[in-house]
């Protein structure tokens, strides 16, 4: 064979052995491809994934998110009012282990199961003492006949009681032969129960008021998370190796509110109108003179009909926008005097046998002239027995020509909008001054003595505690600080909305007149108060909706004559160095009676001043010791 | 390499394994340190990745238990609040039948010089 020749069958060869690789490659291939569309096939219509699969699966990491645990709502003085601890709700899977027991075919684990659950009736009996052992067990046993997987137990419970719970009988086994679910939610908890739970408020979904709201942001604090992988003995830690952030506790807020003022308001003006099923509801702001800080408020009032209880459902401090009677007679009088009008309380104004053109006569006027026989009254007399007649008189004579020089006072006294507060919602006055549609030739004598011009109680309490301030008006604020783990964060100091309403010796000069009311005018039940108090009552009527009137005219009365009075008492104490400055406000439903601010709200006043004089040590007897004792252990040693 | 060489290098390979020689006969002895140092530093990494686990667990149970306690503390703070009121104190006394009330006047301070 020549070299050329056997090149040829070398290349022969080589080529019919890349055919049968070749060859087999193809069939392989095609093979591969059958059984790949064979599987497809198969996932399609019948796969099924097994658990140990699934198992491959599975992410060895899983995300945990941390929620934070929401700030405190603190009294003045460091006592909670507000804090959060989770509550626990118990159910039972009755059929736990039920089909286990069946397949084994042994009916002793199954009585065993029984016995153990009629134990655990007894001891849920003991526990909480609101069902029977035998209707426990019924419960049970009967939740096991018919299948029931989250029977309930018992729910919102704390954590003591659930520890114990989980070492009754059959509990103690666990989840997958005890059959006990505990579900977690965390609740807010309030120690005082009703106290200022208004100002306090809530946060549920939509839902959203009074500090809880506001503060909101703070409270919350920032939630966290961190993967967490399994270790080979099957315990979750967290992943290192992985980016986390750290949850972030809510931020404690520390109120001005005094927990044992709040108590005693609480208690004296429920006192007053608990029994008293003609009065819708009942308010008291106790601020403190100096700062505006408010040490109580008090939000009662009962549902649509008289017979539901006494609770803080709404906020009427901060919303009960209305006029508010006499108790306004003191912007008048103020404005008077500190625009020289009114020179002295003495300065007496003729009785016109009380009548102002354009304005309804006062009867009361007729009264003092029969009782007196005078044809005059003094400033001061008319303010004591809140005449309407007198504030009309001044009102028109020295501001008629120029009504606005005493709505620009009302609007200095910041009663004329909804100056910025700790909790949202302060209603917005309403005031009728000239230009607006509102006003009309009676308006000025109106708003002189109380109506006409709409504000809320915290605007008359704020007024009257400029006042006692000698002029400066505090803005009243409700929280002191922010603090995180006792340390304080960021501390709210007080402030002025208006640093001179008037001066001193103005403050001084109304300060007298509202003496005046308390020693000899409608006040006078608080006269024989601990503390010297000083202020004003107010009776006003309240403007009745269209529904309540009932087609008659009069705007404060339906057509069987009923009304809706409020009945106010404003001042502060001690008279002469003021502390605080006080109100109370009791509103009335519909009724034939009338409710002055002389009456309940006063008796509420004094029963409020005589026990903050014994509680609060500023009034305390202070004893300097004269002498010395001898140290005894000296004499005896010798 | 052929097929038939490959499988007379394993088998030797094998027998080498199976004599104890095989490290020796790849000349492998003068790296004996670098082998033992690389074994060590394995070991230690498992162990310490172990201890590692370890602590973690133990984190996590104090965490469960510092919150138990800080629920405990918040139920019980609650709890001893709630007769920390004027009007609790008065309701108790009233229940225990004592005559004593809340203060009427206040106290008497008697201050050191």
């Amino acid at each position: 064979m020549t070299k050329r020749q056997s090149e040829i069958k070398d290349n022969i060869e080589n080529r019919d052995r890349i055919h049968v690789v070749m060859f087999f490659l193809s069939y392989f291939f095609m093979a591969l491809s059958v059984m790949i569309l064979v599987w497809i096939v198969k996932i399609q219509v019948s796969y099924s994934v097994d658990d140990r699969v699934i198992g491959l699966f599975r992410p060895t990491e899983q995300k945990h998110i941390e929620t934070p645990v929401r700030g405190r709502i603190l009294a003045t003085d460091g006592r909670p009012m507000a804090i959060s601890a989770p509550l626990y709700d118990i159910y039972m899977d009755c059929t736990v282990r039920k089909q286990d027991y069946r397949d084994s075919g042994k009916d002793s684990l199954e009585r065993v199961w029984r016995a153990k659950a009629r134990d655990l009736a007894t001891y849920l009996s003991n526990e909480f003492r609101d069902k029977s052992a035998d209707a426990y067990a019924k419960a049970i046993l009967e939740g096991r006949d018919k299948g029931a997987r989250y029977l309930r137990i018992q729910r919102n419970i704390d954590l003591s009681t659930l520890q114990r719970v989980r070492t009754f009988p059959l509990f103690k086994e666990g989840p997958y032969t005890g059959g006990i679910i505990v579900e977690e939610h965390e609740e807010r908890i309030y120690p005082y129960d009703s106290l200022a739970r208004r100002v306090i408020g809530y946060v549920k979904e939509q839902n959203r008021i009074g500090l809880e709201s506001s503060f909101d942001s703070e409270l919350h604090g920032r939630e966290g998370y961190e993967w967490r992988r399994v270790t080979d003995n099957k315990r979750w830690i967290r992943d290192l190796d992985s980016a986390s952030v750290k949850v972030q506790n809510g931020n404690d807020i520390r109120t001005t509110l005094n927990v044992d003022f709040q108590d005693i308001a609480d208690k004296a003006l429920r006192n007053q109108i608990n029994a008293n099923e003609d009065i819708r509801a009942g308010i008291c702001i106790i601020m403190e003179a100096k700062t505006g800080a408010i040490r109580a408020m008090v939000n009662l009032s009962r549902g649509e009909t008289p017979q539901t209880t006494l609770w803080e459902r709404e906020n009427l401090v901060l919303r009960e926008v209305g006029e508010q009677g006499s108790v306004m007679k003191t912007v008048t009088l103020l404005s008077l005097v500190e625009d020289g009008y009114v020179q002295s309380l003495e300065q007496t104004i003729p009785t016109n046998n009380g009548f102002v053109p354009n304005y309804r006569q006062d009867v009361h006027i007729l009264d003092y002239q029969r009782e007196t026989g005078r044809r005059e009254i003094s400033v001061m007399h008319g303010f004591e027995i809140s005449s309407n007649y007198v504030f009309t008189y001044l009102a028109e004579n020295y501001y008629g020509k120029q009504p606005q020089e005493m709505f620009d006072h009302i609007y200095s006294y910041r009663l004329g909008e909804a100056f910025d507060f700790d909790i949202t919602g302060l209603g917005k006055p309403v005031v009728n001054r000239p230009g607006t549609p509102g006003w009309s030739k009676t308006t000025l004598g109106t708003t002189a003595y109380g109506y006409g011009l709409s504000v809320t109680p915290l605007h008359v309490a704020t007024f009257y505690n400029g006042i006692a301030n000698k002029g400066r008006m505090m803005k009243p604020y409700l929280v002191e600080s922010i603090e995180k783990d006792g340390k304080v964060l960021r501390r709210f100091v007080p402030s002025a909305l208006n640093e001179s309403i008037c001066s001193a010796a103005t403050a001084d000069t109304v300060t007298r007149a509202l003496k005046a009311v308390v020693n000899t005018g409608t006040a006078t039940r608080l006269k024989s108060a601990k503390l010297q108090v000083c202020g004003k009552t107010g009776t006003a009527q309240v403007v009745l909706t269209p529904q309540e009137r009932k087609g008659s005219a009069d705007p404060y009365h339906d057509t069987m004559g009923r009304k809706k009075n409020q009945g106010t008492f404003v001042g502060f104490f001690p008279a002469d160095d003021p502390k605080y400055t006080i109100l109370v406000t009791v509103y009335s439903y519909l009724s034939g009676k009338s409710f002055y601010g002389g009456t309940m709200p006063a008796l509420a006043v004094r029963e409020i001043v005589d026990k903050i004089y014994a509680l609060d040590g500023d009034w305390a007897e202070v004893l300097h010791p004269v002498a010395t004792v001898p140290d005894m252990k000296k004499t005896t040693e010798k | 390499m052929s097929v038939k060489s490959f499988f007379l290098s394993l088998r030797n390979i094998i027998r080498a394994i199976i004599s104890g020689e095989f490290l020796l006969r790849i000349r492998v002895d003068k790296y004996y340190m670098h082998i033992m140092y690389l074994f060590l530093l394995m070991w230690a990494t498992i162990l310490l990745s172990l201890q590692v686990d370890k602590t973690l667990a133990r984190v996590g149970d104090n965490k469960v238990a510092l919150e138990r306690l800080r629920i405990h503390h918040a139920e019980k703070e609650a709890a001893l609040v709630k007769l920390h009121s004027a009007s609790a104190a008065e309701i108790r006394l009233k229940q225990l039948g004592s005559e004593a009330t809340l203060p009427s006047e206040p106290a008497t301070i008697v201050k050191s010089k």
